[in-house]
């Protein structure tokens, strides 16, 4: 029993050294120039897990030089870990179908603990009216 | 001597079923297709040339002439990785997105050192030049040439391999008007005893 417990002392903070936990501190203009032009937004949260370590903060929309839509999503890891998640834009017309698009394909990001991301994304064409960001946790 | 008989037939059976394992489409897109650290996947593929399509999109670069779109020409993108690929595995997406998008289409009857994708095409065009008619085939108002590179790194049982991906949008000046590159980086570790 004695030798265990300094052993079992041992394995646990090797275990802890391995998932060390990582943080992001940031810094910013108090008073940014640039506006965001916030967009209100629908949610629909399946999976509290990753909800907790890819939150949404917020979303907002602009356009491109040549009138594309372009939409920005802020995610925040809420946890003190890091995370991979991957997510994909789904892109409707203005009578709600589908755009199809030939690399429309869910990409792979990590976000540490407590960092917050800008994920982006530019419509295919000028018949894309809205969007849908689908976030997936990933191995 | 009858049961050492169908124990055989049922082991056999069982290792036949364990061999084929079990097949099932997917999605090409997804998380669930194989990631390897040495090659360039159908992912690493379709993410770089998303990410060279927004880039381009958002770029606003690209003049088009009024009411129709702008012609664009495929240089020389060279392959200077290990690995033998066909770059239209990069190339054919950001086509299609950007002939989708309404603002640049490709030409097929110009290309490199005078050879065309669609022969056919140049040659009815040639032919009906030759007969008096408009020459019809369109000089292009942009190429598109660019580079695939690798670099690897191991120490240990750890290994990184990057993937870059470097296009450029040159216009009739010779000045290239959109640049870009993503790189797609791989990190793999060798487990004990490679398990």
């Amino acid at each position: 029993m004695k030798t265990l417990a300094p052993c079992l002392a041992t394995l646990a903070a090797f275990v802890l050294a391995g998932c060390g936990s990582t943080g992001v501190n940031t810094v910013e203009r108090a008073q940014p120039v640039g506006e965001r032009h916030l967009v209100s937004d629908k949610r629909v949260i399946t999976d509290r897990t990753l909800d907790r370590a890819v939150r949404i903060v917020g979303m907002s929309e602009g356009a491109t030089p040549d009138g594309f839509i372009k939409v920005q999503v802020e995610v925040h890891n809420t946890g003190r870990w890091k995370k991979s998640f991957s997510y994909k834009v789904e892109w409707f017309d203005a009578s709600g179908v589908i755009v199809d698009t030939p690399a429309s394909t869910s990409i792979t990001r990590q976000i540490e603990g407590g960092e917050a991301l800008f994920l982006s994304a530019v419509a295919p064409n000028a018949t894309a009216k809205d969007f849908r960001f689908k976030f997936m946790e990933t191995p | 001597m009858k049961t050492h008989l169908l124990l055989t037939a049922t082991l056999s059976a069982l290792f036949a079923a364990c061999a084929t394992g079990k097949v099932s489409r997917i999605e090409p897109t997804g998380d669930r297709a194989v990631t390897t650290v040495g090659g360039i996947d159908i992912k690493d593929w379709l993410t770089a040339s998303e990410a060279m399509i927004q880039s381009l999109l958002n770029s606003g670069r690209v003049v088009t002439p009024p009411d129709s779109a702008a012609v664009m020409a495929i240089s020389r993108i060279a392959n200077n990785t290990t690995q033998q690929v066909d770059t239209d595995l990069l190339v054919k997406n950001i086509r299609i997105a950007l002939n989708k998008s309404g603002k640049i289409v490709t030409t097929t009857t110009v290309g490199l050192g005078g050879t065309a994708e669609d022969p056919l095409a140049k040659e009815l065009a040639a032919k009906r030049a030759a007969a008096g008619g408009p020459n019809r085939i369109p000089d292009p108002s942009y190429t598109l040439s660019g580079k695939i590179l690798e670099n690897r790194q191991q120490q240990g049982s750890e290994k990184t391999t990057s993937f870059i991906f470097q296009l450029s949008l040159t216009d009739v000046n010779g000045i290239a008007v959109w640049e870009d590159q993503k790189i797609i980086s791989k990190y793999a570790k060798r487990t004990f005893l490679g398990l």
